[in-house]
């Protein structure tokens, strides 16, 4: 067990070589001399060369790539060309909104869809499965923007539960912090909800006609136990690996949820960034949300190996 | 008053060709401590008579009809948790699918453990105890060890000796055992034989034994009940149904086996072959549900359908042709 969890979390090493290779080399496939992007569209020709030369884009793609991959490994991601600040304070100043968001909306959408996957698989064919499956499918088939506007108008709006836009850091209170992120967790955490309450009902159905499902009930357990714990437990696999998988869904949708709740995070920074072609600043997004990405699945791999005995690797 | 009275049961499955009539007014007993053996070619509602009684048949498609009283109660008539309160504690089961009966995801004393803490009000460490004096009783090896283990790492055999050890686990006063041993090989076999009928002395539980080994019922079972096509076709104690059968369907099935008391090899003692179909169960069957297959059939047959008749002590058959006993009458 032990030696498995080593040799996964090894694994990822070179996964993160891939994604800091991608990362930088977005610099060099864009369209466009990265050095005039660098210099701004005032650059005289003797600008862009100095840059070039200070900036070292002169020297071989491997070189300028280890360089800059030692300095990532150093937690220095360069300066910004817009603020000259550097990257990492940018992104500091603005990973916990972000971060927050995304960790309400898994939590709330694993407690949510769960059950709802579990309960429409019990209830098979009946209505119970089929207002759960029809709220997958619109949960799945509107945009983020438009649930978000749409819950914005009626709780934040009209009913005025909720603050329409913003952010309080948890610093200030979990009430405030928790009450600005319930829409925006709602509205991003729809797709998801639909998505995990879908392979939770495949995967339930699947687990429930199983003979040892059958053994459970002829022990007189309950149904809640029945469900809860005999039968999803054998169902957890795929489920897990679908929150994994949609973590990227959590990832892109964070961008929308932001700007359509105007809160200070990431995703509007991403965006601040790629408008003003700020590279510096694109690449220590990406490599961060990568970095998160790569992370969770990780612990989701290692996760396996409790939920299923004869997962060995 | 018998421990298990079953009426007229009917368990009948909605099917897209129709209903299926899996078993179709069935009536039976056990006494306390007393054996039955349910005898059948596949598919003749065995183990749909066995799970009806736990009320383990999915509903629907199921739907089961008539009375099945247990020490008196009505167990159809139960709410849900009178129900619960008996499965796996008055009356347990074991299945015919030792590999995927058990489990995978839960370690084997968690699983025998879970009745007791469940039925008993064991705490965790007095259940896992009991845990391993069950395996040990069951007769596997290394028990500390084994309750700790997962299904996955134990033989077909092993496991039906968990099966068995969570059904004893309450000390059921009844046993439903459908076929515990066509899943195992035939060596193996033996030796769940032989731990049942060791457990049957020392547990003193009454057992429902569904079988297709006759040679198993001769050793283990005090009545035969034989099935066919979801109906009771004979029944009788275990040496007056292998001297004289009275069903020609019975008869059939004794045809290639040998003589009572011939040993436990496994090999000589399965149903025989009978030619020919067993009908379908979602067409209503007019006359003698074995009239196709009968070599003695008549137009009576194929017109009226014989009731169950006491043909001498204790021993009922459905045919009109059977042999009756002046006794009997
Ligand atoms: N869930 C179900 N839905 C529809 N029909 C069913 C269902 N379960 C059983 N049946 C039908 O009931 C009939 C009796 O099946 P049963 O499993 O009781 O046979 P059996 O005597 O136990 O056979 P075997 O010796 O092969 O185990 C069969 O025709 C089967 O198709
Ligand atoms: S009633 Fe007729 S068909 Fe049926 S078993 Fe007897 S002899 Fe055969
Ligand atoms: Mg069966």
């Amino acid at each position: 067990m032990l030696g498995y969890i080593l040799r996964r979390i090894l694994s990822t090493i070179p996964v993160m070589a891939m994604v800091g290779l991608f990362v930088f080399s977005l610099l060099f496939v864009a369209p466009g001399d990265p050095a005039a992007l660098i210099a701004g569209d005032q650059a005289s020709p003797a600008d862009i060369e100095r840059i070039r030369e200070s900036l070292g884009l002169n020297r071989p793609f491997l070189v300028q790539f280890g360089e800059w991959a030692w300095r990532t490994l150093h937690a220095d991601l360069g300066t910004s060309i817009f603020t000259s600040l550097p990257v990492t304070q940018m992104i500091g100043q603005r990973v916990e909104p972000t971060l927050s968001l995304m960790a309400l909306t898994l939590v709330f959408a694993i407690v949510v869809s769960v059950p709802m996957g579990v309960v429409a698989a019990w209830k098979v064919g009946t209505w119970v499965d089929r207002s759960i499956m029809t709220f997958a499918v619109f949960g799945f088939s509107v945009p983020v923007f438009v649930i978000g506007y749409m819950l914005a108008y009626v709780f934040a709006l009209r009913l005025d539960w909720f603050p329409v836009q913003g952010y309080t850091p948890i610093t200030d209170g979990l009430g405030p912090w928790i009450s600005n992120l319930v829409l925006p967790a709602l509205s991003l955490g729809c797709v998801y909800i639909a998505l995990i309450a879908r392979i939770t009902r495949a995967s339930m159905l699947e687990v429930l006609a199983q003979d040892y499902v059958r053994t459970a009930k002829a022990k007189g357990l309950g149904q809640r136990s029945v469900l809860f714990l005999h039968a999803l437990k054998n169902a957890a696999v795929p489920i897990v690996t679908v929150i994994g998988i949609g973590i990227a869904l959590l990832i892109g949708g964070a961008v929308v949820t932001e700007s359509v709740f105007a809160i200070p995070g990431l995703g509007r920074l991403t965006v601040d960034a790629i408008l003003r072609r700020d590279y510096p600043v694109i690449q220590g997004v990406v490599l961060l949300f990568s970095f998160i990405y790569v992370l969770v699945n990780l612990l989701i791999d290692i996760l396996y190996t409790f939920l299923d005995p004869r997962i060995r690797y | 008053m018998a421990l298990l009275e079953v009426e007229n049961l009917q368990v009948h499955f909605r099917t897209p060709v129709g209903v299926n009539r899996a078993v179709d007014g069935v009536s039976f007993h056990v006494e306390e401590g007393e054996t039955l053996a349910i005898v059948g070619e596949s598919g003749c509602g065995k183990s749909v008579t066995s799970m009806s009684m736990l009320r383990l048949i999915p509903e629907p498609p199921g739907k089961i009809a008539g009375q099945v009283r247990f020490a008196g109660r009505d167990l159809l008539k139960l709410s849900d948790k009178e129900m619960r309160a008996i499965r796996g504690n008055d009356i347990s089961m074991i299945f015919q699918e030792p590999m995927t009966s058990l489990n995978p995801v839960l370690t084997v004393g968690r699983q025998i453990g879970e009745t007791l803490r469940l039925h008993q009000g064991l705490d965790a460490a007095a259940a896992e105890a009991k845990a391993v004096e069950m395996l040990t009783l069951v007769g596997i090896p290394a028990p500390e060890r084994r309750v700790k283990e997962y299904p996955h790492q134990l033989s077909g055999g092993m496991r039906q000796r968990v099966m068995i050890a969570i059904a004893l686990a309450c000390n059921p006063k009844l046993l439903i055992a459908d076929e515990p041993t066509t899943a195992l090989d035939v060596t193996i076999q033996a030796q769940i034989l032989d731990l049942m009928r060791d457990l049957k002395h020392r547990v003193g539980a009454a057992i429902v034994l569904i079988t297709h080994d006759l040679g198993v019922v001769a050793e283990v079972a005090e009545r035969v009940m034989v099935m066919y096509a979801g109906r009771k076709v004979e029944e009788a104690p275990v040496r007056e149904l292998f001297s004289n059968p009275r069903h020609p369907y019975t008869q059939g099935l004794l045809g290639a086996v040998p003589k009572l008391g011939s040993s436990l090899s496994g090999e000589s003692t399965r149903l025989a072959e009978i030619p020919g179909q067993v009908p379908s169960l979602t067409k209503p069957i007019q006359g003698c549900v074995f009239a196709g297959r009968c070599a003695i059939a008549t137009d009576v047959c194929r017109t009226w359908a014989p009731a169950l008749e006491m043909k001498a002590p204790r021993h009922v058959a459905a045919c009109h042709y059977a042999l009756k006993e002046a006794v009997a009458a």
